[in-house]
């Protein structure tokens, strides 16, 4: 009779575990599994945008993408922008974390106008960015021409190399606060003995920044490359507002591409196929990231 | 001891989840018609802010004329409008009513069954009042109109300062190619550019070069719509177009419309390309220049090759998904009153160009200011933009090219500006690959 009433209760309590966690199964299927499922199903077809009218071609898009240099191109200028404008993050973020967690005037003040970047909207960044710039108004060419830098206007936005550093320089500007409030956090939790120690062994700034700081904050930096590496791999706004991919095809990158097939040249299906090609590559960026976080867990 | 909530009843966990659920599904019903009024969306890329109080006149008009109808102004963008249309196409939340875009976009929608035949709304406004074959262009292959003119724009007009041409000794405006390139360098000093013209990837670019290939004697498709790019017109164009680069500002690898017009307004250029909107901000952001400014039909590449005016006939149209059409033919109607037409005309006087003879002929228009100050300019720019063309009708013996929307948002023709131009890569292999590519969008 006990073990009955057990076994009810138990199933009871099943059922409830089941009723409370179908909400979030729900959630997860209609904002993650739908949108996959979709893109892959779409990215089988080709499709005129406006209409979502299509037929069937199966592979073909993935052949066609994979055949075209505009895919390898874009996928070259996208691995360019994020190792470039990712490593700047890094340098900037730790440097000025490392400013901000000393014992500085206005370090308040400063520790919240240093977000500023990464708060403000892209929109306004890249308008202001471009205002800067400009060639005929800028402010920066106005500065070097006064300067004797320069006789004639630089053209940032407009020729290669400089859009892409110029686009690089942007987005690092934009994002490196993200590293400076997470490597900040992490200043904060590292012990001072450790660094007193190695002041009694004799070590200098930069050697205690090289034997402890460096050291400590490996974990943190491991997740924030993972992380700003998906995020600016798949960046869209900073880039298109910016230089619209040019010049020609030179900072067009693979959500860009995306972009153009789906909305200029309204071929969905193609643009669903580098999407789903490119889900593919952020997957490694994903996997390197739970392995690691798992690791850190254990 | 008893369990109690914070609101002093227990709440069984059967309970919580009847009241979980019954949420759940009140959530999930329908909300019901909070009012009767009909509310119908109208999008423009056209939104400057004269033009904008200029159309919500036209809207308290119609408003006041129909109790029970609301219309929402939205506004676009000239290069932003292909993916915000495809976008609302596809997933059906589209406008009522569509203003001012090119007409070679709404051919192409036509064509995919997105757009509705705008017969009725021509009659209502009165065929006989459009300047003679003003509708030519909005003529579907199924002998239906897909929408109407909103008025004429001649965009590529060349724009002088007659008080640098006289500094500069140059007695005429530059007919050829060759008088425009000589006038731009003798009157490139001082910090003052030759001409801004535009080699950004966008659809400026595409869309004035698309002018400066028929200025050289070419075109893009033949008249029956097969690619025509391969011409030595198409190589004359590109020498031309590389050979002004050194006269335009640095930052012309990336200019469009509003950069174009602002560095001729401001005087950072001596020349300028656009419509008839410069004679307006002239006058309102750079007075001092303002009585030295004149136009002319843009130079070709000699004087036997005749001027060519890219018009991009601003348009009206109703998509078919509206679940008020006709309320949307009824409002496309009113927007030519007199009234709000001339309003919506003289807040960029010259930039857009009536295309009923009525308000052409109608002294309220004519008493604009600057209509008034440029008697000549506006003038010969409604000639040109009469006779004007534009990708998706090249010609009068082309056929209508449903494709051209599609060319010009894939910038295969801006990029091929940027790789001759900029890049300095070989002409032949350009031209090839750009004639491939714009096959390769007819195809598909």
């Amino acid at each position: 009779m006990t073990q009955k009433t057990k076994t009810l209760l138990e199933r009871r309590y099943s059922m409830l575990g089941l009723l409370l966690i179908a909400p979030t199964v729900l959630v997860f299927c209609a904002v993650i599994v739908y949108p996959l499922v979709s893109a892959i199903y779409l990215s089988l077809f080709k499709i005129f945008t406006p209409t979502l009218e299509g037929t069937w071609v199966g592979l073909d898009n993935y052949r066609t993408l994979l055949a075209k240099g505009e895919f390898w191109t874009s996928l070259r200028t996208n691995l360019i922008w994020t190792v470039g404008t990712l490593t700047l993050q890094i340098i900037f973020g730790v440097g000025m974390a490392l400013v901000l967690h000393q014992n500085i005037w206005f370090r308040s003040l400063a520790r919240s106008l240093i977000l500023f970047p990464y708060f403000i909207s892209t929109v306004v960044a890249v308008l202001v960015w471009k205002w800067l710039f400009n060639d005929l108004y800028g402010i920066l060419n106005h500065l070097m021409m006064s300067a004797g830098l320069i006789d004639w206007p630089l053209d940032y936005l407009g020729t290669m190399p400089n859009a892409m550093i110029s686009v690089i320089l942007v987005g690092a500007w934009k994002y490196f606060p993200f590293v400076v409030i997470a490597v900040l956090a992490r200043l904060q939790t590292i012990p001072d003995h450790l660094y007193e120690a190695a002041r009694i062994d004799g070590a200098g700034p930069i050697a205690r920044f090289f034997d402890v700081t460096l050291p400590q904050l490996r974990e943190v930096l491991v997740v924030i490359i993972m992380l700003r590496a998906i995020w600016d791999f798949k960046e869209f706004d900073l880039i298109f507002l910016l230089t619209g991919g040019g010049p020609v095809t030179s900072t067009q990158t693979l959500p860009l591409l995306v972009y153009k097939e789906a909305f200029a040249l309204n071929q969905m299906g193609m643009a669903s196929a580098y999407a789903v090609i490119m889900m593919l590559i952020m997957l490694v960026f994903m996997i390197i990231y739970i392995r690691r976080t798992r690791s850190e867990d254990s | 001891m008893k369990n109690s909530s914070m609101f002093g009843h227990r709440i069984s966990r059967r309970g919580a989840l009847k009241g979980m659920a019954a949420t759940t599904a009140m959530a999930s019903l329908p909300l019901p018609a909070m009012a009767q009024e009909t509310t119908i969306r109208w999008w423009s890329p056209q939104a400057a802010p004269a033009q904008v109080d200029a159309y919500m006149a036209q809207i308290a008009a119609f408003e006041a004329a129909n109790p029970g109808v609301k219309v929402v102004f939205e506004t676009t963008s000239d290069e932003g409008y292909a993916p915000q249309l495809a976008a609302a196409f596809s997933s059906g939340e589209v406008p009522d009513i569509v203003t001012h875009l090119p007409s070679f976009a709404i051919q192409s929608y036509y064509a995919n069954g997105l757009v509705e035949p705008f017969n009725d709304v021509i009659e209502a406004i009165g065929p006989d009042d459009y300047f003679d074959g003003a509708n030519d262009v909005f003529r579907a292959a199924d002998g239906n109109y897909v929408g109407t003119g909103i008025g004429n724009s001649a965009a590529n007009m060349l724009w002088l300062r007659k008080d640098l041409m006289e500094e500069a000794e140059i007695a005429d405006a530059p007919r050829t190619w060759d008088e425009l390139r000589a006038a731009c360098q003798a009157m490139q000093k001082g910090g003052i550019f030759g001409a801004p013209l535009p080699y950004g990837r966008n659809s400026m670019t595409t869309l004035i070069f698309v002018g400066v290939i028929h200025q050289a004697g070419g075109q893009i498709f033949d008249t029956d719509l097969n690619v025509a790019l391969d011409t030595q017109a198409t190589r004359d164009a590109l020498e031309f177009y590389a050979s002004m680069r050194e006269l335009c500002p640095p930052g012309a690898t990336n200019y469009s419309w509003g950069e174009a017009i602002t560095a001729f307004v401001s005087g950072a250029t001596a020349t300028g390309i656009y419509t008839g909107r410069v004679l307006g901000n002239v006058n309102a952001q750079n007075p001092p220049i303002a009585d030295s400014v004149t136009c002319v039909r843009y130079p070709t590449a000699s004087t036997d090759i005749p001027a060519w005016t890219f018009n991009d006939f601003p348009s009206v149209f109703i998509p078919k998904q509206s679940s008020n059409i006709d309320v949307a033919e009824a409002f496309a109607a009113s927007l030519f009153n007199p009234d709000g037409y001339i309003q919506q005309l003289h807040a960029a006087p010259g930039h857009v160009l009536p295309v009923l003879k009525s308000i052409n002929e109608n002294p309220q228009y004519q008493a604009n200011e600057i209509i008034q100050k440029y008697p000549g300019e506006v003038e010969l720019m409604a000639q040109a933009a009469a006779g004007g063309f534009n990708l998706g009708y090249e010609s009068a013996a082309h056929q209508s090219n449903e494709k051209a929307g599609e060319v010009v948002g894939s910038g295969v023709i801006a990029d091929m500006v940027q790789r001759v131009v900029l890049n300095g890569e070989n002409a032949d292999q350009v031209i090839g690959d750009t004639t491939k590519a714009i096959e390769d969008i007819m195809a598909g």
